[in-house]
């Protein structure tokens, strides 16, 4: 958070716009929780409307919300890209995003063109204008970091699949047909998990595990192309599908080899950290780390060679659990710092220290609860009655989350109305 | 003008600004931070931006900064710089 100039604080967002996107994906969370719980092992079963609810609910609901969270707070502390009254377009943003996203579940539940036209037009009205204006304000950084032209693939990478998402939605509704549904939901999948969650997180990597961890950085020439690799190949690979399925197939491999270097280089990283205390941030990032390896190793043996039905959910499982592990891990360092530093900002005499904003021991247990997660589920591709526990267990992690959303603003509030205004040293 | 040292260069985010934060609330007119840091600590500056402290910030090497923050206006900061 440190270096790009010409930041202003008043371009940063306000800390409520940043916390509401948090709380709203821990409630999504939630949901997503309960209903893991609820339909057990049909909610990964990729051909039940009930599997599509539950992956959107986590990418649409959860994701999407904490990842836009982020996007609005580091743009312009990473990328040095403002956004003009990042209040009003945060609320444009947020709510319609979440009401489209509502409005598409009741389309995979209930059927009908009408919930799937809602939905689309809802995530449109909510997305594009947002998306529009970061990349076209990312696109004019004359000067990129491995972050920021990251972020910057990252964010064209998700309007295709909002693009792709519009045209699946249109088949799923009986608007127009099309000879390549599997191919678009291949490609829709792709963008989503590795163009979209996979790039941003490593983007974001790139300049936060070195900030945060005191690691030496990340090579330079990974930092150069990793982003604008995947992004090429992913739309290599949209091509391909139309000439050769081999190739397509290829060209996805390489991304997941690239985001498979990236998971090695970071827990190399982790390892050669000059201060090396340990926290739960830093065994999230190790669990994101060693779970993106896993994901992406057991979708390339998925890939090309005939392996049972479980390897492919498998390998989404652990890519989820890789996603969930660094949003956490962002989380446990992104609250705390907004608190303290919004009312350091504003002159708060007793604002409170990171450390008790969200204390150390907090996090560590919601490290537990997420690692119980993870022992749960990969248990229950084996033995599937078990996933009931997965989602009790998923519900419980979000909703540590949400409390500690709640608590931390809870707090904020309570220094803004009785803490005493520090006055710092008179000028001379 | 006297100088508290603050060398966040083997620190972790956030700690040198809850660091530097501390030290900048006992300040006064005849003293001045000297924070060494690996990148250019924007929060910091503006944070003593706005609270009208004088500033200065350099980076004297790739990687190493160098930061100066008093309350004192009248004073050149260049000439406490250590390069």
């Amino acid at each position: 958070m440190f270096e790009q100039q010409g930041l202003s604080l008043d371009q940063a967002p306000p800390i409520r716009v940043i916390l509401r996107l948090f709380l709203i994906g821990s409630l999504w969370g939630v949901l997503a929780g309960g209903w893991l719980m609820s339909f057990g092992a049909s909610a990964l079963d990729p051909a039940r409307s009930e599997a599509l609810i539950l992956v959107h609910m986590l990418t649409l609901g959860v994701l999407a919300s904490f990842m836009l969270g982020a996007l609005f707070q580091m743009l312009p502390v990473l990328a040095g890209v403002a956004l003009p009254d990042p209040w009003t377009r945060a609320v444009r943003t947020q709510y319609p995003l979440m009401i489209g996203t509502l409005f598409l579940l009741l389309g995979f539940g209930l059927g009908g063109g009408v919930y799937y036209g809602l939905g689309t037009l809802f995530l449109l009205i909510g997305l594009v204008p947002t998306l529009g204006m970061m990349l076209a304000r990312l696109g004019r950084v004359a000067d990129h970091s491995g972050s920021s032209r990251g972020m910057l693939y990252a964010v064209f990478n998700l309007l295709v699949l909002l693009a792709l998402g519009v045209i699946l939605a249109g088949v799923r509704s009986g608007w127009w047909g099309s000879e390549h549904y599997l191919a678009l939901r291949t490609a829709h999948m792709g963008y989503g998990l590795l163009g979209w969650i996979g790039l941003l997180i490593v983007s974001v990597a790139f300049q936060v595990v070195e900030m945060f961890y005191v690691t030496p950085p990340y090579p330079t020439r990974l930092t150069r192309w990793l982003g604008r690799a995947i992004t090429w190949l992913l739309a290599g690979s949209l091509l391909a599908e139309l000439v050769s399925e081999t190739l397509q197939k290829g060209l996805i491999a390489l991304v997941m080899i690239g985001l498979m270097v990236h998971g090695g280089i970071t827990l190399r990283r982790f390892s050669q950290r000059k201060r090396p205390l340990t926290d739960a941030t830093v065994w999230f990032w190790r669990t994101g780390s060693v779970t993106l390896m896993l994901s992406m190793a057991v979708a390339l043996g998925a890939m090309f060679t005939p392996v049972p039905i479980r390897a492919e959910q498998l390998a989404a499982v652990l890519f989820v659990f890789f996603a969930l592990s660094v949003i956490f891990a962002m989380f446990y360092k992104i609250v705390p710092f907004l608190v303290w530093f919004h009312l350091n900002a504003q002159g708060y005499f007793a604002a409170p220290m990171m450390h008790e904003v969200i204390h150390p021991r907090y996090a560590m247990k919601h490290l537990w609860i997420h690692l119980a997660f993870i022992l749960i589920s990969l248990t229950a591709i084996i033995y599937p009655p078990l996933w009931s526990l997965a989602g009790g267990a998923l519900l419980l992690s979000f909703g540590w989350i949400a409390l500690a959303v709640y608590q931390a603003y809870d707090l904020y509030r309570h220094t803004q109305r009785t803490g005493e205004r520090f006055t710092f040293p008179a000028l001379s | 003008m006297t100088h508290r040292h603050l060398d966040a260069r083997h620190l972790s985010h956030p700690e040198p600004l809850e660091r530097a934060v501390a030290i900048l609330r006992e300040l006064d007119s005849e003293s001045c931070l000297y924070m060494m840091i690996r990148k250019n600590p924007i929060p910091l500056l503006k944070l003593a931006e706005e609270n009208r402290f004088n500033y200065l910030s350099r980076e004297v090497r790739v990687g190493e900064w160098h930061v100066l923050i008093t309350p004192n206006t009248r004073v050149d900061l260049t000439e406490h710089l250590r390069v």
